[in-house]
């Protein structure tokens, strides 16, 4: 058998080549007929491989999580044999020095995502709408370049602009708005403008698609039988658009709730997050895992449940609009 | 809408711009400043910070250190990616949902929650952190980024195609390698450089899950904690220009992908 669809491989033709020695190589058929005789042994030969890979790999890590936060103690040591308890879950509610990081860090995610979901819904309706299609791609490009740049390096980018030698407070200083430099750094704005910095891209993105996706017509058909520019945003783009909100807003709060390097390079002690007290109980003292690994299975379970219970809203109001 | 909302609209956009570029810009300029202290105003210039970095052992070691981890881990993410992708495409079984909703697991948790599971299943099954730790980890965490842009190039291929092949007699094995493979060839290039910069921009699973050897942001991080110099801004420089390149390549051949997929 030759198969003769490739391009440009002159002479394959006429002699078989590597695939069509391949299919009359004795052992290669040998292993095809076990493997590929029933559409059903095709299945598992197929499927096997990708179930064991997300079930042990994807699952696992988060399972051994869960069975390490009820443990009395872990990594394990010859003195002290571990057993099942609850109390590393009971510390979290004991002590407001964590329950108070914790709150901080869900009203922080929160408030931010929202922030994000306002700055950056003009802009992408702006890319989507006004740009010329043959333009789109190269005022996309300007947002996105800056998002191949890793984590630290755009904090870095942040710490130079918000310094007390800054360029900000430089500019400042120079119109003559303030005489001393503002400390910008370590607060929650600097927190928050950094947040923005790395997440903004996954709110730009689900709602630019969202938003392209919307024929113009139907605006078009709407303005034509009276409706006004509110009225038309309120009862078509933002109804149609809601899938890609609903996505970007999950992304962003997910994405901001597990940040590590951005709270302990631009925050202070008075921003301190939840992933840095989960982080401490990793770095401080070894045989705090337990309580690490609960307190992180606490807040795994409330981001995706406070994102899940969103989505689900943001589906019934979608439903709500197609009907 | 109205002309004046339009004008707003771009204006939000145009300073949406500059708060994402202006930082960097500085950081680039900064890495010129004839100083040790960073801070403006500028006064004199050098190039010696730039022309450090390719003399200094240890970033030099970073970075080939994360390039090797980067091409690493991106070439097990898309073998996996690949073969979740073919398996889940096109076909109904019971538990396809869980299978599916469990490939894209590791894209959908929190950086810190994630890095500290993969710390711990590490520890679990006796791996020592260090390279292959933190290869190990960013494999898993790029799977679901391969997955999803393979489903959206294999669901464009005609079914036509793996029928005439197999009606020529090659068998599935042979059809999946000579008429799958090559159509997803963009997406693969395009989802490989991603993961590739994933990989090697990736502060948080490197830093749990690492030895004594830092990664390059790794390394950034340390010398940012224990105090900044424009060598840093030089270095950071230097990754951002190498990052920008390698993120256009992925765009153009992920972009001639939905091109040709408008085309075929």
């Amino acid at each position: 058998m030759t198969m003769t669809t490739d391009t440009g491989r002159a002479g394959t033709r006429d002699r078989p080549g590597f695939w069509g020695r391949l299919s009359t190589f004795g052992p290669y058929t040998a292993l095809t007929d076990v493997l590929l005789s029933s559409p059903r042994r095709q299945f598992w030969v197929l499927l096997t491989i990708p179930i064991l890979w997300v079930f042990v790999t994807h699952l696992g890590p988060i399972l051994q999580m869960l069975n390490v936060s009820l443990l009395t103690n872990y990594p394990p040591s010859p003195n002290k044999v571990a057993s099942y308890t609850l109390e590393n879950y009971s510390k979290f509610f004991a002590d407001s020095i964590f329950i108070t990081p914790f709150i901080r860090t869900l009203v922080f995610s929160t408030v931010l995502t929202l922030t994000t979901l306002i700055i950056m819904y003009p802009v992408a309706y702006f890319l989507a709408r006004h740009v010329p299609r043959n333009k789109q791609m190269l005022f996309l490009m300007l947002l996105l370049i800056p998002f191949w740049v890793g984590e630290v390096v755009r904090i870095f980018a942040m710490m130079i602009l918000l310094g007390n030698n800054g360029a900000l407070n430089l500019a400042l200083q120079w119109l003559g708005l303030t005489e001393r430099p503002i400390p910008f750094m370590y607060t929650g704005f600097s927190l928050s403008a950094g947040i923005i910095y790395l997440t903004a891209l996954y709110m730009l993105m689900p709602l630019y698609s969202a938003l392209e996706k919307i024929p113009t017509s139907y605006g078009e058909a709407a303005a034509d039988l009276g409706a006004g520019p509110w009225t038309r945003f309120r009862r078509i783009t933002l109804p149609l658009s809601l899938e890609g909100i609903a996505s970007g807003c999950t992304l962003v709060f997910l994405i901001s709730t597990g940040m590590y390097a951005t709270p302990v390079l631009l925050g202070g002690p008075s921003t301190t997050l939840f992933s840095e007290v989960i982080a401490g109980f990793f770095h401080v003292a070894g045989d705090q895992w337990p309580v690490g690994a609960a307190f992180s299975c606490i807040m795994l379970l409330t981001a995706l449940a406070l994102s899940g219970g969103f989505n689900k809203l943001m589906g019934h109001l979608a439903g709500r609009v197609k009907k | 809408m109205t002309r004046n909302t339009r004008i707003l609209m771009q204006c939000i956009y145009w300073a949406f711009v500059l708060y994402l570029l202006v930082p960097l810009a500085l950081m680039m300029l900064m890495g010129f400043k004839d100083s040790k202290f960073i801070g403006f105003p500028i006064r004199s210039w050098t190039l010696d910070w730039y022309l450090g970095v390719f003399g200094d052992a240890a970033v030099m070691q970073a970075f080939g250190y994360s390039m090797f981890i980067a091409v690493a881990s991106t070439a097990i993410a898309l073998f996996m990616g690949v073969w979740i992708a073919v398996a889940l495409t096109g076909r109904s079984f019971w538990g396809r949902a869980i299978v599916l909703g469990l490939t894209l697991l590791p894209a959908v948790i929190p950086g810190v929650i994630s890095a500290i599971s993969f710390r711990i299943a590490a520890r679990v099954i006796g791996m020592e952190p260090g390279m292959w730790a933190i290869i190990w980890s960013h494999a898993i965490h790029n799977v679901p980024f391969v997955v999803l842009v393979v489903m959206a190039r294999l669901t464009t291929l005609p079914k036509s195609y793996g029928e005439a092949a197999q009606d020529l007699g090659a068998d599935p094995i042979i059809t999946f390698f000579r008429v799958t493979l090559p159509y997803l060839s963009p997406a693969m290039v395009g989802g490989g450089v991603f993961c590739m910069l994933l990989s090697f921009d990736d502060f948080v699973r490197s830093f749990f899950l690492g030895g004594y050897e830092p990664t390059l942001p790794v390394l950034i991080f340390a010398k940012l904690r224990s105090g900044m110099s424009p060598e840093i801004n030089a270095i950071s420089t230097i990754v951002l220009v190498l990052t920008a390149l390698l993120g256009l390549w992925a765009e153009r051949s992920m972009r001639g992908m939905s091109k040709r997929a408008a085309n075929d």
